[in-house]
């Protein structure tokens, strides 16, 4: 059987297959399902300094190919992370490798979650800088779609704590490479994408919008072929490792990034139909490498032929 | 996860059908006021589960749920004939709690609100009294298993025609005024602004119960926080989003935040 170990840099994973955050709760969610420490990381939920209610509802809407949603980052708080039971303690206790997606209405909030958690950094295997959730009025996205923000909050970050960084991009924005390139330069480990796209739904009989925010970030399968396009430009900009999602139902779809450039991948909206889909990913990567004779996942890495 | 196979998927009124799944372990653990998250998708195209509360449990393993056909999912799940195999989550969800046994149990519904609520007609020894509203007559449903359960059944309808002409809230309120003194316990499912109406009279007047209150679902199992509902909590704004998959669907009314 192919040897499933990743490295992304510094930071080895027993496998490539995390969660998309905000699609996995706080991974005790899922623990009822399996054991969550089998996964190559845990990206939990939005973490900033302190609690928050997050949009109005109706949130969600499902539409053909996926869904949207605008959550806006509903959250416990970075201190109530740190010590509630169904939090960080928890995933220290099942040994999931644990990867903290942090966010600010300000960069110096950034800074300060950041700080935060590298003062009790046991467990945390990484940071990933989440500029691009769409649904928040204040931070994410606006930080996301302007290069020079994007690199000012990764430097701040970088300046708070001496773990790995991951920085998530959007999609939103007519060339991602160039976010890729400001975030590497600006000192991210890595890079994450795609983050949802800015969509829109209307329920024609009442002519409103599907969800109370008018807009939403858009997921699901048919996704794929708009991010397997963006982490296959990244990848080629850039020489830290690519985390790449968007769409990934199936061990095939991952295997589509991986070949793309990707070092390791994220599960999603999958998470919302089939709670076991991560794990039916990483056993469909592991056939995939057996049925090519590949001895790792570092085989097929970037190996598309063009 | 449990995979079943459809034993029965028929119309039980116009819109309104009712489906049996095979699904004992699920039919075993299962108590009223919880749900199942149904995979419908043949196709790929619309990917998402249904939450649907559990209407009944038989001993032969048969788990029904009573569903209007209202959008693409509860179209396709209309149309699956029985030996279909389907998967489902559950039973999911907070559970209604048993009524002290010197209170009379006072099932309100809205429209299919009914199917959630027949379970507690099993659980509890004593009988009690069922209210219904509906848009109209084609809208009230469920009104004989509820009788031959040995509940007392009224019925109002928002065009008069059938029952009494009005909201349910209108029953409830009667109810309140022509039984001074007397104890009930009140179990609420239903559209949004029937709970919430229900909750205002009921805790006006000190009644003791417990709803059943959903938003658009999405994972059914707390992680992606679609499904809140206003709860009362210690924040600054009197309130917090609760999840209704994981912390509900029910919830008593002494927690319900009402606007």
């Amino acid at each position: 059987m192919a040897d499933l170990t990743t490295k992304l840099g510094g930071v080895t994973l027993k496998n490539p297959v995390m969660t998309a955050s905000g699609t996995f709760g706080y991974g005790f969610e899922y623990h009822n399902y399996y054991d969550i420490s089998r996964l190559g990381a845990v990206v939990v939920k939005g973490i900033r300094m302190k609690p928050s209610h997050g949009n109005p509802t109706p949130r969600v809407a499902e539409v053909t190919g996926g869904m949207l949603n605008a959550i806006g980052l509903q959250g416990p708080g970075v201190e109530k992370f740190l010590h509630g039971d169904r939090y960080m303690p928890f995933l220290r206790k099942v040994g999931a490798a644990t990867i903290v997606n942090i966010w600010g209405t300000t960069i110096a909030e950034y800074g300060e979650v950041a700080a935060r958690l590298d003062a009790e950094r046991d467990g945390i295997t990484a940071l990933e800088i989440n500029i691009s959730c769409p649904n928040v009025k204040a931070g994410g996205v606006a930080f996301g779609t302007d290069p020079v923000l994007a690199a000012e909050v990764v430097s701040t970050v970088r300046r708070a704590t001496t773990l790995p960084l991951i920085t998530k991009l959007s999609p939103n924005v007519t060339n991602i490479a160039e976010f890729a390139r400001a975030v590497e330069a600006a000192g991210s480990d890595m890079v994450s994408l795609i983050n949802t796209i800015t969509a829109m739904a209307i329920d024609i009989e009442t002519r409103r919008p599907k969800i109370a925010n008018r807009t939403g970030g858009f997921s699901g399968p048919a996704l794929k072929p708009i991010a397997v396009r963006m982490v296959y430009d990244v990848a080629r900009a850039v020489k830290i490792p690519v985390i790449g999602m968007g769409g990934i139902m199936t061990g095939e779809d991952a295997v589509e990034f991986l070949l793309a450039g990707a070092s390791a991948v994220a599960v999603g909206t999958a998470n919302f139909v089939d709670p076991y889909a991560p794990l039916k990913v990483i056993d469909g990567i592991s056939a995939y490498l057996d049925r090519h004779g590949c001895a790792s996942v570092a085989d097929i890495i970037g190996k598309v032929e063009c | 996860m449990k995979t079943g196979e459809i034993i029965s998927n028929e119309r039980l009124q116009n819109d309104y059908f009712l489906v049996r799944f095979h699904v004992p372990e699920i039919c075993a653990a299962a108590r009223a006021g919880q749900f199942v998250h149904v995979r419908i998708d043949r196709h790929g195209d619309h990917i998402l589960r249904r939450p649907f509360s559990i209407h009944n449990v038989e001993a032969d393993g048969a788990l029904s749920v009573v569903y209007k056909v209202v959008g693409h999912g509860t179209r396709e799940l209309s149309r699956l004939p029985a030996g279909t195999v389907c998967d489902l989550l559950g039973p999911l969800g907070t559970s209604f709690s048993d009524a002290p046994e010197d209170a009379t149990p006072v099932l309100v519904a809205g429209g299919y609100g009914a199917a959630a609520t027949y379970l507690i007609t099993k659980q509890l020894p004593q009988r009690g009294i069922f209210l219904i509203g509906a848009r109209g007559e084609a809208d009230v449903l469920l009104t004989d298993v509820y009788r031959e359960a040995g509940y007392e059944v009224q019925v109002a309808t928002n065009d008069g025609s059938v029952g009494t002409k009005g909201f349910v809230t209108v029953l409830v309120e009667k109810l309140l005024a022509e039984n001074p003194g007397r104890k009930f316990f009140f179990y609420g499912c239903g559209p949004h602004p029937m709970l919430m109406a229900l909750a205002k009279i009921l805790n006006a007047r000190n009644q003791k119960g417990e709803l059943s209150i959903d938003h658009l679902m999405c994972c059914g199992v707390g992680a992606c926080f679609a499904c809140v509902v206003k709860v009362k909590a210690d924040t600054p704004e009197g309130w917090q989003y609760a999840r209704a998959c994981t912390d509900g669907p029910v919830f008593n009314l002494d927690t319900v935040y009402v606007e």
